[in-house]
C-alpha cells in the first residue's frame, strides 16, 4: 500500500509540468552574455552564466548544475565557433530541452551573427587548439554587442511574445546607452590607435581590430599550449625593439610568461578584464569596454 | 546593400559639418573663441554618438551578408565531395600502449572470477585497447554510435564490439529531459562504467569493476533516462539487457536483467561541485563461466597445486574463482564525484575526489568443471609430451563437474583523489579494496591494492601516465609498475562531468 501511495506520489511529480514559470530561464555559457541578456531581459528573465570571469570557457566541466539549468532554459546564449565545444554538447544533449537546439530560437551562437575572424585555412591538431569555426571572443567588438543586443530581443520576443514590448523598450534604451557609450569609446580609442601591443594568447583580435591596436607578437607559439622558454627567448629578441607598448593578458591566463617578458623589456604586463567580472571593477558591459580602455590607456602612458 | 551603409556613412559624416557652418554663421555677432570651441565640442559629441549608431547598425546589416558568405564559402569547397561521403559519420581513434612490469608471475583475484577484461595486462611493451568510434545522427530523431575495441593478447589481434547503440535525440518527441538509448552501450552504473576506459584517471580499473563487472558492463539491451527539472540535478533511470555480460552470462530468455538508478548533483560553490548515485542491477545468470579459457587453465593448474597442499581450505575458493555461476544476483551500487578548481581555472589546478562501492548479493549454485585423468598419466609424464597430450586429451581424461549450494555475497570500494598542481601534470593516489564472499573461506580474506600516478597532458588529446600498484592479499604482494600513453585523433567527444 504504502509503495503504490510512494510510487503514485512520484509519478505525479514526474509527469506534472514544472509548475508555470513566471520568467524567461537563460543559460548564458559566458558572462558578457548573461550581462547582455539582463540588460534586455531586466526582471522579465532569470539569468545564469556557466562560467564566471577567471574561468576560460573552454575548459569547465559539463558540470551537474549546468546540465540541470539548460534543462530548464528556454534560451542559450553562448559564443560558439567550437568554443564551448568540450561540455557544450554533453550539457546539449543530456539536459537540453528541444526549444535550445540547435535551429531553434532559443539557440543563439553569437559567432553566427557577426563577421568571425581568423578562421583557418588549415585545420590540423598539430597547430593547437584551434577553432575550425574562427576565433570565437567576438564580444570584444561593442559592435558585434549591439548586434546581439538586437538578435537576442528578437529571440525573446519568439520565445516569450506576451512581452515582447518590454524587450523591445529594452533594446532601444540599450541600443542608445550603448551608441552614447561607444562614442566616448570610440574617441578613447582614436587616441589609441596603432598602439603596438603583445598578447598572450589570440583572444584579442576583436577588440584589436575595433581599437585598431597593432599585435607584434603572440607568447603562446601554439595555440592553447603554454609557451616553451625558447620560444620566450625569439619573442623577447623579436619586441625588443619593437615599440611594443603592453603584454595583454586575460585573468585566467597564466602571468609568469608576460610577467617574465615585461621583467626583461619593461614593457607593463596588462591584465585586461576580457570579460564581465574578469576584473572587480568591470561588473557589467559598460565598465568593461571602459576598464579595458583604461587600463590600455595607463600602459600607454606608463611606457 | 553596401552601397546604402555606405550613403548612410557620407550622409552622416557630411552632414553634422554642413550644419556646424550655417550653425555658425547664424549666430548674430562674431563669437568669442570659448563658445566657439564649446560648439564644435558640443557638435563633435553630437556626431560622434551619431556616427557609433550608425555604426552598430551598420554592422548590423553587414553581419548578414558576411555570415551568409562564411557559411557559403565552405559549402563550395565541399562541393567536389560525392554526396555520399558529406554525411559520413565521424571518425574518432584511441591508441594506448603501455610498458609493464610486475613482481610476481601471475595475478588473480581469490574468491572471484577473473574475466577476460579484468586480467592485468600482458607484461613488458604490450598494445592497451584501441578504440575505433564511428558516431552520427541518424536523422533528427537519433543518433547512432559504434565502437571497437581492438587488442592484443597473446600473439592474437581481438576485436571486441564495445558499443553500438541508438540514441533519441532531444527535441525527437520525447518530452525535454527524456532519452532512450538501445543496443549495447556502456550503461548506467557508477562513475566509471560509462566512460570508456581510456578516460579513466588510472591505467587499470579499480578492484571492484574488475570482480564485479569484468571491467565494465556493456550489455545489450536499452535504457531509459529521465532528467528532471528543478535546480538540482536529478536523474532517474533505468533499463533492461539481455544478461550476457557480468555479473550475468549466458542469457536464456534474452531478457534477464534490470536495472534501476537515481543520481544528484549540484554546485557547491562556484568553484566545485558535486555529483552522488545509486544504483542498482539485478537478473539472472544462467550460466555465469568463470572467465577466459586462458587464464582459466593457468589459475586452475595454479590453483590445483596448492590444493593439494592445503587441502579443503582453497576448495571453496576454487569454486569461485573457476566454476561457473548460476542463479540469481544482485549488484548495488554507490559513487560519489566532487570536483574543486582552487583557481576557479580547472586548466590550471583542479583536485577530483570520487570513490564507490559496490555490494553483490547472489542465491544460486557455483558448479566446478575439472578435467580427472586416469592412471596412464604416469607414462606421460615420463616425457612423451606429443604423443601424451594426444592420449591425454581423447582416451585418458573426463570432465567431471561439482555442484555447490555457495553465498557468494561479496562487497567492494576503492577511492582516489587527482590532484593536478601544474597545468599539464596530475598526481594521483587511489585505494581499493574486496571482501570475498565468507563461503570462499580464504584465510587471508581481503584483497587490496595501493596504486599512484603522475601524468603528463601535452593537450586535452595526448597524456602519458606512470603508475605504480601494490596489489596485496594477505602476504602476498605484487609490485605493478606501468608506463602507458593514451592518445586521441580526430573526432573526440566532449567529456561528462
Amino acid at each position: 500500500m504504502k509503495r503504490t501511495v510512494l510510487a503514485a506520489a512520484f509519478a505525479a511529480a514526474l509527469l506534472s509540468p514544472a509548475a508555470a514559470d513566471a520568467e524567461v530561464r537563460i543559460l548564458a555559457c559566458e558572462p558578457e552574455w548573461a550581462a547582455l541578456a539582463e540588460e534586455i531581459g531586466g526582471e522579465d528573465v532569470t539569468v545564469h552564466s556557466a562560467t564566471h570571469g577567471r574561468q576560460d570557457a573552454h575548459y569547465i566541466r559539463a558540470r551537474p548544475s549546468l546540465i540541470a539549468k539548460v534543462r530548464r532554459a528556454k534560451i542559450l546564449f553562448c559564443s560558439g565557433a567550437d568554443l564551448e565545444t568540450g561540455w557544450l554538447p554533453v550539457l546539449l544533449e543530456r539536459g537540453g530541452g528541444r526549444i535550445v537546439q540547435p535551429g531553434q530560437p532559443g539557440h543563439i551562437m553569437a559567432a553566427d551573427h557577426v563577421q568571425v575572424l581568423e578562421r583557418p585555412e588549415v585545420v590540423d591538431r598539430s597547430l593547437g587548439d584551434i577553432h575550425p569555426g574562427g576565433n570565437p571572443h567576438v564580444h570584444l567588438d561593442p559592435r558585434n554587442i549591439a548586434v546581439l543586443a538586437e538578435v537576442l530581443a528578437g529571440r525573446l520576443e519568439q520565445v516569450d511574445p506576451e512581452r515582447a514590448d518590454a524587450y523591445r523598450q529594452r533594446l532601444a534604451s540599450f541600443q542608445a546607452r550603448w551608441a552614447d557609450a561607444m562614442a566616448g569609446w570610440r574617441e578613447r580609442a582614436a587616441a589609441l590607435r596603432g598602439m603596438k601591443v603583445i598578447v598572450y594568447h589570440k583572444a584579442w583580435v576583436y577588440l584589436l581590430r575595433w581599437a585598431e591596436l597593432d599585435r607584434v607578437a603572440v607568447l603562446e607559439r601554439v595555440s592553447g599550449v603554454p609557451p616553451t622558454a625558447s620560444h620566450l627567448v625569439e619573442v623577447l629578441q623579436q619586441v625588443r625593439n619593437s615599440g611594443a607598448r603592453a603584454i595583454l593578458r586575460a585573468p585566467f591566463d597564466p602571468d609568469d610568461a608576460s610577467e617574465w617578458l615585461s621583467g626583461k623589456t619593461g614593457i607593463p604586463a596588462v591584465e585586461l578584464p576580457f570579460t564581465v567580472g574578469g576584473r572587480p571593477e568591470a561588473t557589467d558591459l559598460f565598465s568593461l569596454f571602459d576598464s579595458t580602455l583604461a587600463l590600455l590607456e595607463e600602459a600607454r602612458d606608463r611606457s | 546593400m553596401r552601397n546604402i551603409a555606405g550613403f548612410v556613412r557620407m550622409a552622416a559624416i557630411g552632414l553634422p559639418f554642413l550644419f556646424a557652418v550655417s550653425a555658425a554663421e547664424a549666430q548674430s555677432g562674431p563669437p568669442t573663441a570659448e563658445e566657439l570651441a564649446a560648439q564644435i565640442n558640443a557638435l563633435k559629441q553630437d556626431y560622434e554618438k551619431r556616427i557609433a549608431a550608425l555604426e552598430a547598425q551598420i554592422a548590423a546589416m553587414k553581419a548578414k551578408p558576411p555570415a551568409a558568405a562564411g557559411k557559403a564559402a565552405p559549402a563550395a569547397r565541399i562541393s567536389r565531395r560525392t554526396g555520399d561521403n558529406s554525411f559520413n559519420p565521424a571518425i574518432g581513434i584511441v591508441l594506448n600502449a603501455m610498458y609493464s612490469e610486475y613482481s610476481e608471475d601471475s595475478s588473480g583475484l581469490p574468491g572471484f572470477q577473473l574475466g577476460h577484461e579484468s586480467e592485468r595486462p600482458d607484461e613488458g611493451l604490450a598494445l592497451g585497447h584501441s578504440e575505433l568510434t564511428m558516431s552520427g545522427n541518424v536523422d533528427d530523431k537519433f543518433r547512432g554510435n559504434l565502437t571497437l575495441g581492438l587488442g592484443a593478447h597473446e600473439n592474437e589481434t581481438e576485436i571486441e564490439l564495445e558499443e553500438a547503440y541508438i540514441q533519441t535525440l532531444a527535441g525527437s518527441g520525447m518530452p525535454d529531459g527524456v532519452r532512450l538509448k538501445a543496443g549495447r552501450a556502456l550503461w548506467t552504473f557508477g562513475y566509471l562504467n560509462e566512460q570508456h576506459a581510456h578516460a579513466d584517471d588510472f591505467s587499470d580499473r579499480p578492484l571492484p569493476y574488475r570482480a564485479f563487472l569484468d571491467g565494465s558492463y556493456n550489455d545489450d539491451g536499452a535504457e531509459l533516462s529521465i532528467v528532471l527539472p528543478g535546480d538540482l540535478y536529478k536523474e532517474i533511470g533505468g533499463g533492461v539487457f539481455r544478461g550476457g555480460d557480468m555479473p550475468f552470462g549466458g542469457s536464456e530468455t534474452g531478457r534477464e536483467a534490470y536495472s534501476a538508478y537515481v543520481r544528484l548533483g549540484g554546485d557547491l560553490t562556484a568553484d566545485s561541485a558535486l555529483r552522488v548515485g545509486a544504483y542498482v542491477l539485478d537478473g539472472e545468470a544462467v550460466n555465469r563461466a568463470g572467465g577466459d579459457p586462458h587464464g582459466h587453465e593457468e589459475e586452475g593448474e595454479h590453483a590445483e597445486g596448492e590444493e593439494e597442499e592445503e587441502g579443503h581450505e582453497e576448495e571453496h575458493a576454487e569454486y569461485f574463482s573457476n566454476g561457473s555461476f548460476a542463479g540469481d544476483t544482485r549488484l548495488f551500487g554507490v559513487d560519489f564525484r566532487y570536483t574543486y578548481a582552487p583557481t576557479g581555472n580547472a586548466r590550471e589546478r583542479e583536485l577530483i575526489l570520487q570513490g564507490e562501492y559496490f555490494r553483490r548479493s547472489e542465491a544460486g549454485d557455483y558448479t566446478l568443471t575439472e578435467e580427472h585423468c586416469a592412471d596412464p598419466g604416469d607414462e606421460n609424464e615420463d616425457g612423451v609430451i606429443d604423443g601424451g597430450e594426444t592420449a591425454h586429451g581423447h582416451d585418458v581424461c573426463e570432465m567431471e563437474a561439482e555442484t555447490a549450494r555457495l553465498n557468494g555475497d561479496a562487497s567492494g570500494w576503492y577511492a582516489q583523489a587527482v590532484y593536478k598542481f601544474m597545468p599539464r601534470w596530475r598526481a594521483g593516489i587511489r585505494y581499493a579494496r574486496l571482501t570475498p564472499p565468507d563461503d570462499a573461506e580464504l584465510e587471508d580474506d581481503d584483497l587490496s591494492t595501493v596504486s599512484a600516478m603522475l601524468d603528463w597532458t601535452n593537450s586535452e588529446f595526448g597524456r602519458v601516465r606512470f603508475q605504480y600498484n601494490r596489489e596485496s592479499f594477505g602476504e602476498e604482494r605484487d609490485d605493478q609498475f606501468i608506463l602507458q600513453y593514451v592518445m586521441s585523433l580526430g573526432a573526440h567527444g566532449a567529456h561528462s562531468f
